[in-house]
């Protein structure tokens, strides 16, 4: 194996079409896309089945605001990354639930592409680059645990 | 606010107000209301702009693609109006946070990173109201400049600067690529004008030699007020 294994994508999204164009995107980023819930129990047992190293999660899912939940136990029954894709930044729990971040909706493939490709590395150097693109926001968690190339003072 | 009590209605031991418990549940049911709709234009936004971004895929006819990628370019400026607008205050939108979010974008979507796209900005708050039509506007004039400015292979700078002073919000996106060259206004430019009288803006698209600037000056004053009074 000399080339990275990409990593392993979970959607948890209730509109299908939403998620249809996110795995575009994560195909794009050449990241592999492994499954995709609607539900906060499909995620959480499609999580444990699967275990992927960066969920995608949405708050509103088909059974409610429950995707905060969700996020919560995919990262302590899993350990997989989360990161929330929502209208409702402002609606968070300030420990982001254990996630690693938000992109706030409406988003641009940009935006998108630029959180993942930074992620990514992230992820695989379990540390920053640099500051975060434009349009990702990390937790207060991983802004320090990824602080490595993160200039910030205060 | 008014104080007078609601007839009828014993007020509680803590002295708060007569119906402060049912003025409370009302603002908060209100509040939640609002939310709710804040959040389901947000994400028919995202929705409209995933069925163009689908659509677009699917289509092999390039000029097809190409005018497709125009309107999503077109949706998507609204739509980043729309995930600033509840931020903070949702009766304002600052223009600068806006712009430096679209200039990623639309560098990004035509592949240029050899521009090099020069902000100055000041911090200026315009009324929600008139963002999505001021959005299009700055859309328009620096998709042209990344688009048409310079042609492939040719480096190039584009400037941004916003600023504020007696009561006139003024924008200039100058580029120093090859200029208009005569070429009659399009589809953009043409919105460009039109959004540009609902504004009541003042706005000029000329040769510079080298290149095309573009100014769009905006009455302060002649936009309407973020005014609760007002229907
Ligand atoms: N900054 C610029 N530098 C060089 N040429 C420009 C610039 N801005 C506009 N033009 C010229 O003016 C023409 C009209 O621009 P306009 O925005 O109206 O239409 P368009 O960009 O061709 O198409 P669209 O309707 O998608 O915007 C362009 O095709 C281009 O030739
Ligand atoms: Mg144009």
């Amino acid at each position: 194996m000399t080339a990275p294994d990409p990593l392993d994508v979970l959607i948890v999204e209730d509109e299908v079409l939403l998620a249809e164009e996110l795995a575009f995107l994560v195909r794009e980023a050449g990241l592999r896309e492994v499954g995709r819930a609607m539900s906060s129990r499909e995620a959480v047992a499609l999580a444990a089945e699967l275990t992927p190293d960066l969920a995608l999660v949405d708050v509103h899912l088909r059974d409610g605001p429950t995707g905060v939940e969700a996020a919560r136990l995919i990262v302590q029954d899993v350990g997989a990354v989360v990161l929330f894709m929502t209208a409702n930044v402002a609606r968070l729990p300030s420990d982001y639930a254990g996630a690693c971040g938000v992109i706030g909706k409406p988003y641009s493939e940009r935006a998108v592409k630029t959180a993942l490709a930074y992620l990514e590395v992230c992820l695989r150097d379990g540390r920053a680059p640099g500051p975060p693109p434009l349009g990702l926001t990390l937790s207060p968690r991983y802004r320090e645990l990824w602080d490595g190339g993160l200039a910030e003072t205060g | 606010m008014n104080d007078q009590p609601e007839a009828g209605l014993p007020g509680p031991e803590s002295g708060a107000g007569p119906d402060a418990g049912a003025l409370e549940t009302a603002l908060a049911q209100k509040s939640a209301l609002l939310h709710e709709i804040d959040h389901r234009v947000k994400n028919n936004l995202q929705l409209i702009a995933s069925l163009i971004l689908l659509q677009s895929r699917r289509t092999a006819d390039p000029a097809a693609r190409a005018a497709l990628k125009t309107v999503l370019e077109r949706v998507a400026a609204v739509a980043t109006v729309h995930r600033r607008l509840f931020q903070n205050d949702p009766l304002s939108f600052d223009v600068a946070d806006f712009i430096r979010d679209l200039t990623g974008d639309l560098a990004a979507s035509a592949g240029r990173d050899d521009l090099e796209i020069a902000l100055d900005l000041d911090h200026i708050a315009i009324p929600a109201a008139s963002a999505a039509a001021f959005a299009l506007v700055v859309n328009e004039l620096l998709g042209n400049a990344v688009k048409h400015a310079f042609p492939p292979g040719r480096r190039g700078r584009v400037s941004v600067r916003l600023s504020n002073g007696d009561g006139l919000c003024r924008l200039t996106i100058a580029d120093d690529g090859v200029g208009l060259g005569g070429q009659p206004p399009g589809f953009g430019l043409t919105i460009v004008k039109l959004l540009g009288q609902q504004l009541h803006a003042d706005v000029q698209v000329e040769d510079a030699q080298p290149g095309v600037r573009a100014t769009v000056i905006v009455p302060m004053t002649a936009v309407p007020k973020p005014d609760r009074a007002s229907p």
